[in-house]
């Protein structure tokens, strides 16, 4: 099967209110903005939110809004511009459950549900923080049958539907990253159901020469959203910087904890 | 006033602390471990490799320091390993020497808090996260840095070990290891750990004195030699610094 192309309101008409979604993009780079306001806008209910290792945008606008019930994610922030404000104000206020943990044993569970593994040992390190000890929803004790020493495991984990950004598609609808896929391809081959955001479209046959390790085949991607600048106010290397300034604005009106301060940033932003 | 700033200093300070050929990874908002590892590598320590965050990108030398650690700006680098890799590496262990980390919280032991001040389910303040700081016993060692130096940041234990430091009670069977946190740099001091795991003040910056330092410390450092004043940016590595940082994020 070939994805179809779509708008973004239509694309995210998909997303089963309450279920899992995965939000691709690191830190302020590559977020999936487009997709993430589109469901934003529905008012689509989401029922665990994963992040990538690193999240800022497009964790926190989903939660200032109302419609986040359980998060796993690893960070959520704005790195040199601060705390995430509605992140912040939801966990200190009770609204928001989280699923403890750390970016190795997420991108080890994000591989683990691309792979068909039902859970993986975790590598040491992680036994000695508090992350696996607060719930026991994602961490549990495994003995090691080779060696019979305890360790933490984590489950697989597989979105019901994944949001990544990519750089371009081509007519077929493959898809390729340019610079930094971060761990988007990762979870992309964890989903159940992969929505794509990109900056363009270009003809088909002209992705053979890109490496492999940055594209995903057609045959996984079920629908493709053509949004130029769609990524904004954060980054896609190489195409368009960061908006800072629109960051602030949004920051400072999370800030206030009023929904509806927080609608301005759900239009789709210009280049 | 003097010739440099205190985050100047204080990436002078992790600088000298870099020895040549080790591999440093760091985190988010990186322009002060990045410019402590080119300074690094513009002086004494020439094979001195340090991954940028989430990029992964290997030792990027950019026209100016960076806001974001995963910033298209990180170019040119060496070479960019997938974020995965970078993950798996840091599980593996014997990959990276140098781990560069900071928290809401840093204790006397040297364990960092990024998750939640307070009570973990209702917290006071919610932190971030803690990202990939519990891989800090799979280094060598790790450096600690903060720009937030008082009581409340510096406190005998951690509400939430999210980034493990020296083991600090009888409960904890790790037997002590060489492993672990081998330097503080906050603007007022730095610091290392004596043998029992426990932090102690090594140097105080120019023109502050030791009780200042204890005064904004929650913790009392373990007893060591008189602490000496930390030395001064030389002409040199400001203008390596100055060179690196053209938009003077060092400065503000």
């Amino acid at each position: 099967m070939r994805p179809r192309f779509v708008d973004a309101d239509e694309a995210v008409t998909s997303v089963e209110p309450d279920s899992t979604l995965g939000v691709g993009g690191m830190q302020l780079t590559a977020a999936p903005m487009a997709l993430v306001r589109a469901l934003v806008r529905r008012r689509t209910r989401i029922g665990r939110l994963v992040t990538s290792p690193s999240a800022s945008l497009q964790a926190d606008l989903p939660i200032a809004a109302g419609l986040v019930d359980e998060l796993v994610s690893p960070y959520v922030g704005f790195e040199h511009l601060g705390l995430a404000p509605a992140f912040r104000r939801a966990v200190e206020g009770g609204s928001l459950r989280v699923l403890e943990i750390d970016e190795g044993s997420l991108t080890h569970a994000l591989h683990a549900g691309a792979s068909g593994i039902p859970f993986v040992p975790c590598p040491p390190g992680i036994d000695l923080t508090d992350i696996p000890r607060v719930d026991p929803t994602l961490f549990r004790r495994v003995v090691d049958p080779f060696d019979g020493t305890e360790r933490w495991a984590v489950p697989a984990i597989r979105p019901d539907t994944v949001f990544v950004a990519a750089a371009v598609a081509d007519e077929h609808g493959n898809v390729a990253f340019d610079r930094f896929p971060f761990t988007d391809r990762t979870m992309a081959l964890a989903a159940r159901r992969l929505l794509v955001e990109v900056e363009e479209v270009v003809p088909a046959g002209s992705l053979a020469d890109r490496p492999p390790g940055t594209t995903l085949p057609a045959f996984l991607v079920d629908a493709i959203v053509v949004a130029p600048g769609g990524c904004l106010p954060t980054e896609y290397p190489g195409r368009y910087g960061r908006d800072d300034e629109t960051l602030r604005a949004y920051l400072a009106a999370a800030k206030t904890g009023d929904p509806d301060a927080v609608a301005p940033f759900l239009e789709e932003a210009r280049r | 006033m003097t010739r440099w700033t205190t985050t100047e200093l204080m990436a002078c300070v992790i600088a000298r602390d870099l020895v040549d050929g080790e591999v440093v990874v760091m985190g988010a908002v990186p322009a002060l471990p990045m410019a402590a590892c080119l300074l690094a590598r513009a002086t004494h320590a020439p094979n001195l490799d340090f991954i940028v965050g989430g990029s992964g990108t290997v030792s990027p030398a950019p026209d100016r320091l960076p806001a974001s650690s995963c910033t298209g700006e990180l170019a040119p680098a060496e070479v960019t390993l997938p974020l995965p890799d970078v993950v798996s590496l840091e599980g593996r262990g014997d990959a990276f020497d140098v781990f560069c980390a900071g928290g809401l919280q840093i204790d006397a032991h040297g364990n960092c808090n990024l998750v939640a001040v307070g009570d973990w389910e209702r917290p006071k303040l919610r932190g971030p996260g803690t990202v990939g700081l519990p891989f800090l016993p799979n280094t060598k060692r790790s450096i600690i840095y903060t720009q937030s130096h008082t009581p409340r940041t510096f406190v005998e234990r951690v509400d939430f070990v999210s980034g493990p430091g020296h083991p600090s009670g009888p409960d904890e069977a790790r037997p002590y290891r060489k492993q672990g946190p081998s330097l503080v740099v906050t603007p007022l001091a730095s610091f290392d750990f004596d043998e029992t795991g426990r932090m102690r003040l090594r140097t105080v910056h120019p023109g502050v004195t030791v009780d200042e330092v204890l005064a904004a410390t929650g913790f009392e450092p373990a007893p060591g030699p008189d602490p000496s004043t930390t030395p001064e940016p030389t002409e040199e590595e400001l203008a390596i610094l100055r060179d690196l940082d053209r938009d003077g994020v060092l400065r503000r």
